[in-house]
Protein backbone atom coordinates (compact mmCIF):
# COMPACT_ATOMS: atom_id res chain seq x y z
CA UNK A 1 0.00 0.00 0.00
CA UNK A 2 1.57 3.05 -1.31
CA UNK A 3 -1.18 5.50 0.47
CA UNK A 4 -0.07 6.27 4.28
CA UNK A 5 -1.61 7.60 7.18
CA UNK A 6 -0.20 10.80 6.64
CA UNK A 7 -1.60 10.74 2.73
CA UNK A 8 -5.35 10.14 4.36
CA UNK A 9 -5.18 12.97 6.94
CA UNK A 10 -4.07 15.20 4.34
CA UNK A 11 -6.89 14.11 1.63
CA UNK A 12 -9.44 13.87 4.39
CA UNK A 13 -8.05 17.40 5.06
CA UNK A 14 -9.00 18.74 1.92
CA UNK A 15 -12.31 17.17 1.21
CA UNK A 16 -13.56 18.24 4.44
CA UNK A 17 -12.54 21.69 3.54
CA UNK A 18 -14.13 21.34 -0.18
CA UNK A 19 -17.15 20.26 1.68
CA UNK A 20 -17.52 23.20 4.05
CA UNK A 21 -16.45 25.88 1.61
CA UNK A 22 -18.94 24.51 -1.16
CA UNK A 23 -21.85 24.33 1.60
CA UNK A 24 -21.22 27.74 3.23
CA UNK A 25 -21.18 29.39 0.20
CA UNK A 26 -24.79 28.22 -0.37
CA UNK A 27 -26.28 30.93 1.56
CA UNK A 28 -25.47 33.77 -1.47
CA UNK A 29 -27.65 31.87 -3.76
CA UNK A 30 -30.09 35.01 -4.01
CA UNK A 31 -31.75 33.49 -7.19
CA UNK A 32 -31.85 32.25 -10.69
CA UNK A 33 -29.33 34.52 -11.90
CA UNK A 34 -27.19 33.79 -8.58
CA UNK A 35 -27.39 29.97 -9.04
CA UNK A 36 -26.94 29.76 -12.62
CA UNK A 37 -24.22 32.81 -13.52
CA UNK A 38 -22.72 34.29 -9.83
CA UNK A 39 -25.03 37.27 -10.34
CA UNK A 40 -22.74 37.90 -12.89
CA UNK A 41 -20.22 39.31 -10.64
CA UNK A 42 -16.91 37.60 -11.48
CA UNK A 43 -13.88 39.61 -12.10
CA UNK A 44 -10.67 38.39 -14.18
CA UNK A 45 -8.18 36.81 -12.08
CA UNK A 46 -11.19 34.76 -10.05
CA UNK A 47 -12.37 33.78 -13.65
CA UNK A 48 -9.36 32.23 -14.93
CA UNK A 49 -8.86 30.55 -12.10
CA UNK A 50 -12.43 28.67 -12.87
CA UNK A 51 -12.14 28.58 -16.24
CA UNK A 52 -8.92 26.68 -15.82
CA UNK A 53 -9.83 24.61 -13.26
CA UNK A 54 -13.16 23.78 -15.23
CA UNK A 55 -10.75 22.81 -18.40
CA UNK A 56 -8.25 20.28 -15.90
CA UNK A 57 -9.73 17.21 -14.09
CA UNK A 58 -8.54 13.92 -13.66
CA UNK A 59 -10.28 12.83 -16.46
CA UNK A 60 -8.10 15.47 -18.66
CA UNK A 61 -4.92 14.52 -16.85
CA UNK A 62 -5.39 10.40 -17.85
CA UNK A 63 -5.97 11.40 -21.61
CA UNK A 64 -3.38 13.56 -21.95
CA UNK A 65 -1.38 11.38 -20.01
CA UNK A 66 -2.15 8.26 -21.95
CA UNK A 67 -1.49 10.04 -25.09
CA UNK A 68 1.20 11.23 -24.04
CA UNK A 69 2.81 7.18 -23.36
CA UNK A 70 1.26 6.09 -26.70
CA UNK A 71 2.66 8.85 -29.27
CA UNK A 72 5.48 10.54 -27.70
CA UNK A 73 6.72 14.33 -27.54
CA UNK A 74 4.19 14.18 -31.10
CA UNK A 75 1.46 15.13 -28.84
CA UNK A 76 2.70 18.05 -27.91
CA UNK A 77 1.52 19.89 -30.70
CA UNK A 78 -2.00 19.41 -29.66
CA UNK A 79 -0.63 22.33 -26.58
CA UNK A 80 -0.01 24.41 -28.91
CA UNK A 81 -3.11 23.97 -31.26
CA UNK A 82 -5.81 24.63 -28.03
CA UNK A 83 -2.91 27.88 -27.20
CA UNK A 84 -3.97 29.27 -30.23
CA UNK A 85 -7.22 28.85 -30.41
CA UNK A 86 -7.83 30.36 -26.87
CA UNK A 87 -5.41 33.25 -27.55
CA UNK A 88 -7.61 34.19 -30.75
CA UNK A 89 -10.69 34.30 -29.19
CA UNK A 90 -9.11 35.81 -25.63
CA UNK A 91 -7.54 38.62 -28.47
CA UNK A 92 -10.75 39.26 -30.55
CA UNK A 93 -13.70 38.01 -28.31
CA UNK A 94 -14.87 35.44 -31.46
CA UNK A 95 -18.57 34.55 -30.47
CA UNK A 96 -17.81 34.65 -26.35
CA UNK A 97 -17.93 39.02 -26.35
CA UNK A 98 -21.36 39.24 -28.68
CA UNK A 99 -23.24 36.03 -26.23
CA UNK A 100 -22.25 37.99 -23.26
CA UNK A 101 -23.66 41.32 -24.25
CA UNK A 102 -26.99 39.39 -25.27
CA UNK A 103 -26.69 38.24 -21.48
CA UNK A 104 -27.62 34.64 -22.18
CA UNK A 105 -27.20 32.10 -19.53
CA UNK A 106 -27.22 28.95 -21.85
CA UNK A 107 -25.75 28.69 -25.28
CA UNK A 108 -29.24 27.29 -26.56
CA UNK A 109 -30.87 30.69 -25.19
CA UNK A 110 -29.15 32.06 -27.88
CA UNK A 111 -30.56 29.99 -30.65
CA UNK A 112 -34.10 31.39 -29.29
CA UNK A 113 -33.39 34.85 -29.37
CA UNK A 114 -31.64 34.23 -33.32
CA UNK A 115 -34.08 31.75 -34.39
CA UNK A 116 -37.02 29.69 -32.73
CA UNK A 117 -37.74 28.48 -29.54
CA UNK A 118 -37.64 24.64 -32.21
CA UNK A 119 -34.16 25.45 -31.94
CA UNK A 120 -33.12 26.16 -28.82
CA UNK A 121 -35.33 23.05 -27.71
CA UNK A 122 -33.16 20.42 -30.78
CA UNK A 123 -29.93 22.85 -29.81
CA UNK A 124 -30.46 22.08 -25.79
CA UNK A 125 -31.44 18.63 -26.18
CA UNK A 126 -27.99 17.63 -28.59
CA UNK A 127 -25.88 19.51 -26.37
CA UNK A 128 -27.22 18.12 -22.91
CA UNK A 129 -26.80 14.29 -24.69
CA UNK A 130 -23.86 15.00 -25.99
CA UNK A 131 -22.28 16.77 -23.52
CA UNK A 132 -23.68 14.16 -20.93
CA UNK A 133 -21.95 11.35 -23.34
CA UNK A 134 -18.65 13.47 -22.90
CA UNK A 135 -18.77 13.21 -19.34
CA UNK A 136 -19.41 9.86 -19.47
CA UNK A 137 -16.02 8.22 -19.04
CA UNK A 138 -14.98 11.15 -16.66
CA UNK A 139 -15.62 8.67 -13.29
CA UNK A 140 -14.33 5.25 -14.68
CA UNK A 141 -10.55 7.15 -15.74
CA UNK A 142 -10.63 8.61 -12.15
CA UNK A 143 -11.20 5.69 -10.32
CA UNK A 144 -8.43 4.12 -12.54
CA UNK A 145 -6.01 6.52 -11.49
CA UNK A 146 -7.01 6.55 -7.86
CA UNK A 147 -6.83 3.01 -7.77
CA UNK A 148 -3.40 2.84 -9.59
CA UNK A 149 -1.34 6.00 -8.00
CA UNK A 150 -2.70 5.33 -4.36
CA UNK A 151 -2.21 1.68 -4.55
CA UNK A 152 -5.52 0.17 -3.96
CA UNK A 153 -7.40 -3.55 -5.74
CA UNK A 154 -9.69 -2.41 -8.65
CA UNK A 155 -12.08 -4.06 -5.99
CA UNK A 156 -12.43 -0.17 -4.75
CA UNK A 157 -13.08 1.54 -7.37
CA UNK A 158 -16.92 1.56 -7.68
CA UNK A 159 -16.86 3.08 -3.84
CA UNK A 160 -13.72 5.25 -4.49
CA UNK A 161 -15.97 6.72 -7.64
CA UNK A 162 -19.07 6.55 -5.52
CA UNK A 163 -17.85 9.01 -2.95
CA UNK A 164 -16.30 11.69 -4.80
CA UNK A 165 -19.07 11.81 -6.80
CA UNK A 166 -21.80 12.25 -3.73
CA UNK A 167 -19.45 15.06 -2.33
CA UNK A 168 -19.46 17.36 -5.66
CA UNK A 169 -23.42 16.71 -6.03
CA UNK A 170 -23.98 18.34 -2.66
CA UNK A 171 -22.51 21.43 -3.25
CA UNK A 172 -23.33 21.79 -6.49
CA UNK A 173 -27.03 21.35 -6.02
CA UNK A 174 -27.25 23.11 -3.09
CA UNK A 175 -25.09 26.16 -3.98
CA UNK A 176 -25.36 26.45 -7.93
CA UNK A 177 -22.28 28.82 -9.50
CA UNK A 178 -21.38 31.00 -6.15
CA UNK A 179 -20.66 27.35 -4.86
CA UNK A 180 -18.92 26.26 -7.77
CA UNK A 181 -16.60 29.54 -8.21
CA UNK A 182 -15.69 29.93 -4.90
CA UNK A 183 -14.76 25.70 -4.41
CA UNK A 184 -12.84 26.26 -7.77
CA UNK A 185 -10.68 28.67 -6.89
CA UNK A 186 -9.82 26.43 -4.02
CA UNK A 187 -9.15 23.47 -5.99
CA UNK A 188 -6.98 25.86 -8.93
CA UNK A 189 -5.16 26.59 -5.68
CA UNK A 190 -4.84 22.82 -4.49
CA UNK A 191 -4.74 21.50 -7.93
CA UNK A 192 -1.97 23.57 -9.45
CA UNK A 193 0.35 22.71 -6.27
CA UNK A 194 -0.27 18.69 -7.14
CA UNK A 195 0.65 19.33 -10.94
CA UNK A 196 4.00 21.31 -9.39
CA UNK A 197 5.04 18.34 -6.83
CA UNK A 198 4.14 15.90 -9.83
CA UNK A 199 6.34 17.21 -12.33
CA UNK A 200 9.38 17.86 -9.39
CA UNK A 201 8.95 13.83 -8.80
CA UNK A 202 9.16 13.00 -12.12
CA UNK A 203 11.80 15.36 -13.50
CA UNK A 204 13.58 13.77 -9.83
CA UNK A 205 13.49 10.66 -10.70
CA UNK A 206 13.35 9.91 -14.29
CA UNK A 207 16.22 11.48 -16.46
CA UNK A 208 15.46 13.69 -19.33
CA UNK A 209 18.10 12.20 -21.74
CA UNK A 210 16.22 8.65 -20.68
CA UNK A 211 12.82 9.86 -21.70
CA UNK A 212 14.04 11.62 -25.03
CA UNK A 213 16.15 8.10 -25.84
CA UNK A 214 12.80 5.78 -24.94
CA UNK A 215 10.85 7.89 -27.55
CA UNK A 216 13.58 7.56 -30.32
CA UNK A 217 13.80 4.15 -29.69
CA UNK A 218 10.02 2.99 -28.94
CA UNK A 219 8.76 5.44 -31.95
CA UNK A 220 11.67 6.68 -34.01
CA UNK A 221 10.35 10.07 -36.00
CA UNK A 222 6.76 9.51 -35.78
CA UNK A 223 7.68 10.19 -31.70
CA UNK A 224 8.50 13.72 -32.36
CA UNK A 225 7.00 14.47 -35.39
CA UNK A 226 2.94 14.68 -35.17
CA UNK A 227 2.50 15.12 -39.16
CA UNK A 228 3.64 11.78 -39.99
CA UNK A 229 2.32 10.15 -36.27
CA UNK A 230 -0.72 7.64 -37.32
CA UNK A 231 -2.65 8.47 -34.24
CA UNK A 232 -2.54 12.44 -35.92
CA UNK A 233 -1.36 13.59 -38.88
CA UNK A 234 -2.47 16.87 -41.29
CA UNK A 235 -6.46 15.60 -40.63
CA UNK A 236 -6.29 16.07 -36.76
CA UNK A 237 -3.98 18.92 -36.51
CA UNK A 238 -6.15 20.46 -38.66
CA UNK A 239 -9.17 19.52 -37.24
CA UNK A 240 -8.18 20.29 -33.73
CA UNK A 241 -6.49 23.67 -34.79
CA UNK A 242 -10.28 24.60 -36.38
CA UNK A 243 -12.09 23.35 -33.20
CA UNK A 244 -9.98 24.90 -30.79
CA UNK A 245 -10.72 28.57 -32.75
CA UNK A 246 -14.21 27.61 -33.20
CA UNK A 247 -15.80 25.98 -30.52
CA UNK A 248 -13.25 26.71 -27.11
CA UNK A 249 -15.89 29.29 -26.23
CA UNK A 250 -18.74 27.58 -27.62
CA UNK A 251 -18.92 24.47 -24.61
CA UNK A 252 -21.52 25.45 -21.99
CA UNK A 253 -19.37 24.38 -18.97
CA UNK A 254 -16.19 26.71 -20.61
CA UNK A 255 -18.55 29.59 -21.92
CA UNK A 256 -20.57 29.57 -18.06
CA UNK A 257 -17.81 30.63 -16.98
CA UNK A 258 -18.04 33.91 -19.38
CA UNK A 259 -21.45 34.54 -19.10
CA UNK A 260 -20.93 34.69 -15.07
CA UNK A 261 -18.10 37.77 -15.85
CA UNK A 262 -19.12 41.24 -14.78
CA UNK A 263 -18.73 42.48 -18.58
CA UNK A 264 -17.89 41.21 -22.31
CA UNK A 265 -14.27 42.75 -21.82
CA UNK A 266 -13.69 40.68 -18.46
CA UNK A 267 -15.48 37.29 -20.84
CA UNK A 268 -12.77 38.17 -23.50
CA UNK A 269 -10.21 38.14 -21.03
CA UNK A 270 -10.31 35.00 -19.37
CA UNK A 271 -10.01 33.16 -22.48
CA UNK A 272 -6.33 35.33 -23.01
CA UNK A 273 -4.82 34.21 -19.30
CA UNK A 274 -6.60 30.42 -19.76
CA UNK A 275 -4.79 30.52 -23.01
CA UNK A 276 -1.28 31.58 -21.24
CA UNK A 277 -1.63 28.52 -19.47
CA UNK A 278 -2.72 26.08 -22.16
CA UNK A 279 0.18 24.63 -23.41
CA UNK A 280 1.28 24.16 -20.00
CA UNK A 281 -1.55 21.97 -18.94
CA UNK A 282 -1.78 20.27 -21.39
CA UNK A 283 2.12 19.52 -22.18
CA UNK A 284 2.76 18.41 -18.26
CA UNK A 285 0.38 15.86 -18.10
CA UNK A 286 1.82 14.24 -21.92
CA UNK A 287 5.23 14.72 -20.49
CA UNK A 288 4.36 12.39 -17.05
CA UNK A 289 3.18 10.20 -20.12
CA UNK A 290 5.99 10.37 -21.96
CA UNK A 291 8.48 10.13 -18.77
CA UNK A 292 6.11 6.57 -17.95
CA UNK A 293 7.39 4.86 -21.45
CA UNK A 294 11.29 6.03 -20.22
CA UNK A 295 10.56 4.41 -16.83
CA UNK A 296 8.41 0.97 -17.41
CA UNK A 297 9.18 0.32 -21.41
CA UNK A 298 6.31 -0.23 -23.93
CA UNK A 299 4.34 -2.80 -22.55
CA UNK A 300 2.29 -1.34 -20.08
CA UNK A 301 -1.42 -0.50 -20.34
CA UNK A 302 -1.59 3.42 -21.98
CA UNK A 303 -4.28 4.05 -19.81
CA UNK A 304 -2.49 2.58 -16.19
CA UNK A 305 1.52 3.98 -17.39
CA UNK A 306 1.10 7.64 -15.86
CA UNK A 307 -0.84 7.20 -12.99
CA UNK A 308 1.57 4.10 -12.17
CA UNK A 309 4.39 6.17 -12.70
CA UNK A 310 2.95 8.66 -10.21
CA UNK A 311 2.59 6.61 -7.98
CA UNK A 312 5.49 5.23 -7.81
CA UNK A 313 7.85 8.22 -8.09
CA UNK A 314 6.01 10.42 -5.41
CA UNK A 315 6.85 9.34 -1.86
CA UNK A 316 4.48 9.23 0.95
CA UNK A 317 3.29 12.35 2.54
CA UNK A 318 3.57 14.25 -0.89
CA UNK A 319 1.30 11.55 -2.17
CA UNK A 320 -1.32 12.80 -0.57
CA UNK A 321 -1.17 16.81 -1.35
CA UNK A 322 -0.70 15.46 -5.28
CA UNK A 323 -4.04 13.10 -4.18
CA UNK A 324 -5.69 16.00 -2.70
CA UNK A 325 -4.35 18.07 -5.98
CA UNK A 326 -5.95 15.69 -8.31
CA UNK A 327 -8.99 15.08 -6.72
CA UNK A 328 -9.76 18.93 -6.53
CA UNK A 329 -8.75 19.32 -10.70
CA UNK A 330 -11.68 16.54 -10.82
CA UNK A 331 -14.30 17.76 -8.97
CA UNK A 332 -14.10 21.46 -9.91
CA UNK A 333 -14.90 20.05 -13.68
CA UNK A 334 -17.97 17.66 -12.02
CA UNK A 335 -19.26 21.01 -10.36
CA UNK A 336 -18.96 22.84 -13.58
CA UNK A 337 -20.33 20.44 -16.22
CA UNK A 338 -23.28 19.20 -14.00
CA UNK A 339 -24.56 22.65 -13.34
CA UNK A 340 -23.81 23.38 -16.71
CA UNK A 341 -25.84 20.60 -18.62
CA UNK A 342 -28.67 20.41 -15.52
CA UNK A 343 -29.26 24.31 -16.64
CA UNK A 344 -29.40 23.73 -20.27
CA UNK A 345 -32.14 21.10 -19.26
CA UNK A 346 -34.14 22.86 -17.01
CA UNK A 347 -34.25 26.19 -19.32
CA UNK A 348 -33.98 25.00 -22.68
CA UNK A 349 -35.43 21.38 -23.32
CA UNK A 350 -38.12 21.38 -20.23
CA UNK A 351 -39.93 24.71 -20.41
CA UNK A 352 -39.98 24.25 -24.39
CA UNK A 353 -41.94 20.85 -23.86
CA UNK A 354 -44.23 21.52 -21.72
CA UNK A 355 -44.75 24.74 -23.58
CA UNK A 356 -44.72 26.67 -20.34
CA UNK A 357 -42.42 28.87 -17.72
CA UNK A 358 -41.43 27.20 -14.60
CA UNK A 359 -40.77 30.08 -12.93
CA UNK A 360 -37.00 30.45 -10.91
CA UNK A 361 -37.77 28.10 -7.89
CA UNK A 362 -39.28 25.48 -10.04
CA UNK A 363 -36.36 26.06 -12.77
CA UNK A 364 -33.66 25.65 -9.71
CA UNK A 365 -35.79 22.58 -8.25
CA UNK A 366 -35.32 21.02 -11.96
CA UNK A 367 -31.88 21.62 -12.63
CA UNK A 368 -30.70 20.23 -9.09
CA UNK A 369 -33.08 16.91 -9.49
CA UNK A 370 -31.51 17.05 -13.25
CA UNK A 371 -27.59 17.31 -11.56
CA UNK A 372 -28.01 14.38 -9.32
CA UNK A 373 -29.48 12.16 -12.55
CA UNK A 374 -26.54 13.09 -14.23
CA UNK A 375 -24.53 11.64 -11.50
CA UNK A 376 -25.82 8.48 -11.33
CA UNK A 377 -25.91 8.07 -15.01
CA UNK A 378 -22.20 8.90 -15.51
CA UNK A 379 -21.63 6.03 -12.22
CA UNK A 380 -23.92 3.44 -14.39
CA UNK A 381 -22.13 4.61 -17.62
CA UNK A 382 -18.17 4.82 -16.50
CA UNK A 383 -18.66 0.91 -15.23
CA UNK A 384 -19.76 -0.48 -18.25
CA UNK A 385 -19.02 1.42 -21.22
CA UNK A 386 -15.58 0.22 -23.69
CA UNK A 387 -13.80 3.05 -25.35
CA UNK A 388 -13.65 2.57 -29.01
CA UNK A 389 -10.39 4.96 -29.08
CA UNK A 390 -7.88 6.18 -27.11
CA UNK A 391 -9.66 8.34 -24.65
CA UNK A 392 -8.76 11.74 -25.61
CA UNK A 393 -10.46 10.58 -29.19
CA UNK A 394 -13.21 9.76 -27.22
CA UNK A 395 -13.50 13.04 -25.69
CA UNK A 396 -12.92 15.06 -28.82
CA UNK A 397 -15.81 13.25 -30.70
CA UNK A 398 -18.65 13.41 -27.99
CA UNK A 399 -17.36 17.23 -27.83
CA UNK A 400 -17.60 16.85 -31.57
CA UNK A 401 -20.78 15.91 -31.89
CA UNK A 402 -22.38 19.13 -30.33
CA UNK A 403 -19.98 21.51 -30.97
CA UNK A 404 -19.86 21.13 -34.69
CA UNK A 405 -23.48 22.11 -35.01
CA UNK A 406 -23.38 24.89 -32.14
CA UNK A 407 -20.53 26.46 -34.36
CA UNK A 408 -22.75 26.59 -37.57
CA UNK A 409 -25.54 27.92 -35.44
CA UNK A 410 -23.84 30.56 -33.79
CA UNK A 411 -20.90 31.34 -35.26
CA UNK A 412 -22.69 31.74 -38.69
CA UNK A 413 -25.07 33.55 -36.43
CA UNK A 414 -23.64 35.98 -35.60
CA UNK A 415 -21.33 36.98 -38.05
CA UNK A 416 -23.32 35.79 -41.14
CA UNK A 417 -26.81 38.16 -41.70
CA UNK A 418 -27.90 34.90 -44.19
CA UNK A 419 -28.49 32.44 -41.37
CA UNK A 420 -31.79 31.77 -40.92
CA UNK A 421 -33.97 28.60 -38.79
CA UNK A 422 -33.81 25.99 -41.80
CA UNK A 423 -29.93 26.30 -41.55
CA UNK A 424 -29.53 26.08 -38.18
CA UNK A 425 -31.70 23.03 -37.98
CA UNK A 426 -29.46 21.75 -40.88
CA UNK A 427 -26.43 22.49 -38.90
CA UNK A 428 -27.11 20.92 -35.87
CA UNK A 429 -28.43 17.56 -36.84
CA UNK A 430 -25.57 17.15 -39.93
CA UNK A 431 -23.20 18.35 -37.66
CA UNK A 432 -24.47 15.25 -34.82
CA UNK A 433 -24.46 12.71 -37.61
CA UNK A 434 -20.99 12.25 -38.17
CA UNK A 435 -19.86 11.13 -34.69
CA UNK A 436 -23.33 9.31 -33.42
CA UNK A 437 -22.04 7.23 -36.49
CA UNK A 438 -18.54 6.74 -35.28
CA UNK A 439 -19.68 6.23 -31.53
CA UNK A 440 -21.95 3.41 -33.15
CA UNK A 441 -20.65 2.03 -35.89
CA UNK A 442 -17.27 1.11 -33.97
CA UNK A 443 -19.62 -0.57 -31.06
CA UNK A 444 -20.67 -3.35 -34.12
CA UNK A 445 -16.97 -2.78 -36.60
CA UNK A 446 -16.86 -6.24 -37.34
CA UNK A 447 -20.32 -6.36 -38.58
CA UNK A 448 -20.22 -3.49 -40.59
CA UNK A 449 -19.37 -3.18 -44.81
CA UNK A 450 -15.78 -2.17 -45.70
CA UNK A 451 -17.11 1.18 -47.90
CA UNK A 452 -18.12 2.43 -44.07
CA UNK A 453 -15.19 1.70 -42.99
CA UNK A 454 -13.93 5.83 -43.11
CA UNK A 455 -16.43 6.38 -40.76
CA UNK A 456 -15.26 4.89 -37.76
CA UNK A 457 -11.92 6.51 -38.59
CA UNK A 458 -12.42 9.00 -35.29
CA UNK A 459 -10.41 11.78 -37.41
CA UNK A 460 -12.34 12.18 -40.17
CA UNK A 461 -15.55 11.53 -38.52
CA UNK A 462 -14.90 14.40 -36.33
CA UNK A 463 -13.85 16.63 -39.54
CA UNK A 464 -16.54 15.69 -41.08
CA UNK A 465 -19.05 16.82 -38.70
CA UNK A 466 -17.76 20.08 -38.77
CA UNK A 467 -17.76 20.72 -42.69
CA UNK A 468 -21.14 19.08 -43.07
CA UNK A 469 -22.44 21.47 -40.06
CA UNK A 470 -21.44 24.50 -41.86
CA UNK A 471 -22.69 22.95 -45.29
CA UNK A 472 -25.73 23.02 -43.57
CA UNK A 473 -25.90 26.15 -42.58
CA UNK A 474 -25.24 27.62 -45.72
CA UNK A 475 -27.15 25.82 -48.08
CA UNK A 476 -29.90 25.62 -45.39
CA UNK A 477 -30.24 29.43 -45.33
CA UNK A 478 -29.67 30.07 -49.21
CA UNK A 479 -31.87 28.10 -50.21
CA UNK A 480 -34.72 29.27 -47.71
CA UNK A 481 -33.84 32.92 -47.33
CA UNK A 482 -37.45 33.51 -49.29
CA UNK A 483 -39.65 31.13 -46.93
CA UNK A 484 -37.80 31.97 -44.08
CA UNK A 485 -36.14 35.33 -43.73
CA UNK A 486 -33.13 35.56 -40.90
CA UNK A 487 -34.28 37.81 -37.30
CA UNK A 488 -31.49 39.84 -36.61
CA UNK A 489 -30.47 40.96 -32.94
CA UNK A 490 -29.35 44.00 -31.22
CA UNK A 491 -26.83 43.48 -28.30
CA UNK A 492 -28.57 44.64 -24.45
CA UNK A 493 -25.36 46.41 -23.75
CA UNK B 1 19.07 13.62 -28.24
CA UNK B 2 17.85 14.93 -31.36
CA UNK B 3 17.01 18.48 -32.35
CA UNK B 4 13.63 17.48 -32.75
CA UNK B 5 13.38 16.26 -28.52
CA UNK B 6 15.42 19.13 -27.51
CA UNK B 7 12.86 21.24 -29.42
CA UNK B 8 10.17 19.74 -27.38
CA UNK B 9 11.42 19.74 -24.15
CA UNK B 10 12.26 23.59 -24.45
CA UNK B 11 8.82 23.95 -25.58
CA UNK B 12 7.67 21.65 -22.44
CA UNK B 13 9.69 23.71 -20.18
CA UNK B 14 8.84 27.13 -21.16
CA UNK B 15 5.26 26.35 -21.18
CA UNK B 16 5.10 24.78 -17.91
CA UNK B 17 7.06 27.58 -16.29
CA UNK B 18 4.45 30.31 -18.06
CA UNK B 19 1.49 28.05 -16.43
CA UNK B 20 2.94 27.97 -13.19
CA UNK B 21 3.99 31.62 -12.91
CA UNK B 22 0.64 32.35 -14.70
CA UNK B 23 -1.18 30.09 -11.95
CA UNK B 24 0.73 32.17 -9.04
CA UNK B 25 -0.02 35.30 -10.20
CA UNK B 26 -3.67 34.56 -10.86
CA UNK B 27 -3.94 32.87 -6.88
CA UNK B 28 -2.95 36.03 -5.85
CA UNK B 29 -5.26 38.32 -7.56
CA UNK B 30 -8.18 35.98 -7.17
CA UNK B 31 -8.30 36.08 -3.51
CA UNK B 32 -9.07 40.16 -3.90
CA UNK B 33 -11.79 39.29 -6.62
CA UNK B 34 -13.19 36.44 -4.59
CA UNK B 35 -13.44 38.56 -1.31
CA UNK B 36 -15.04 41.07 -3.76
CA UNK B 37 -17.57 38.56 -5.33
CA UNK B 38 -18.84 37.73 -1.69
CA UNK B 39 -18.85 40.88 -0.47
CA UNK B 40 -20.60 42.27 -3.08
CA UNK B 41 -23.49 39.18 -2.85
CA UNK B 42 -26.46 39.46 -0.50
CA UNK B 43 -26.48 36.35 2.34
CA UNK B 44 -29.99 35.15 1.69
CA UNK B 45 -30.21 32.31 4.43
Amino acid sequence: MRFQLVDWIILLLYLGLSVFVGLWVKRYVENMEGYFVAGRRVKIALGSATLIATEIGIVTFMYLGEIGYVTGFSCFVLGITGLIGFIVIGKTGFVISSLRRLKVMTIPEYYELRYSRGVRLIGGIVLFFAGVLNMGIFLRMDGIFLTETMGFSSDVLTPVMIIMLLIVISYTVLGGMISVIVTDFLQFVILTFGMLTATVFVLLEVDLTAIAEAVTREMGEEGVNPFINPKFGWTFIIWMLVGSICTSALYQPVASKSFASENPEVGRKLFLIAGLTLAGRYMIPMFWGVAALAFFGPDLSPTMAMPKLLGTVVPSGFLGLMIAGMLAASMSTYSAYMLAWSSVAARDIIPPILHKDMGERTTMLTSRVISILIGIFILVFGLWYELPATAFQYIAITGAMYSAGAFGCIAFGLYWKKANVVGAYASLILGAVAPLAFLVLSQIQNVIPEYFHFLIDVNVSGFLSFLLAALGMVAGSLFTQQAYPPRHLQPQE
Amino acid sequence: MTSATIFWLVLFGLSAVLFFVTAAIITVVGVRDLKDLLRKTEVTK
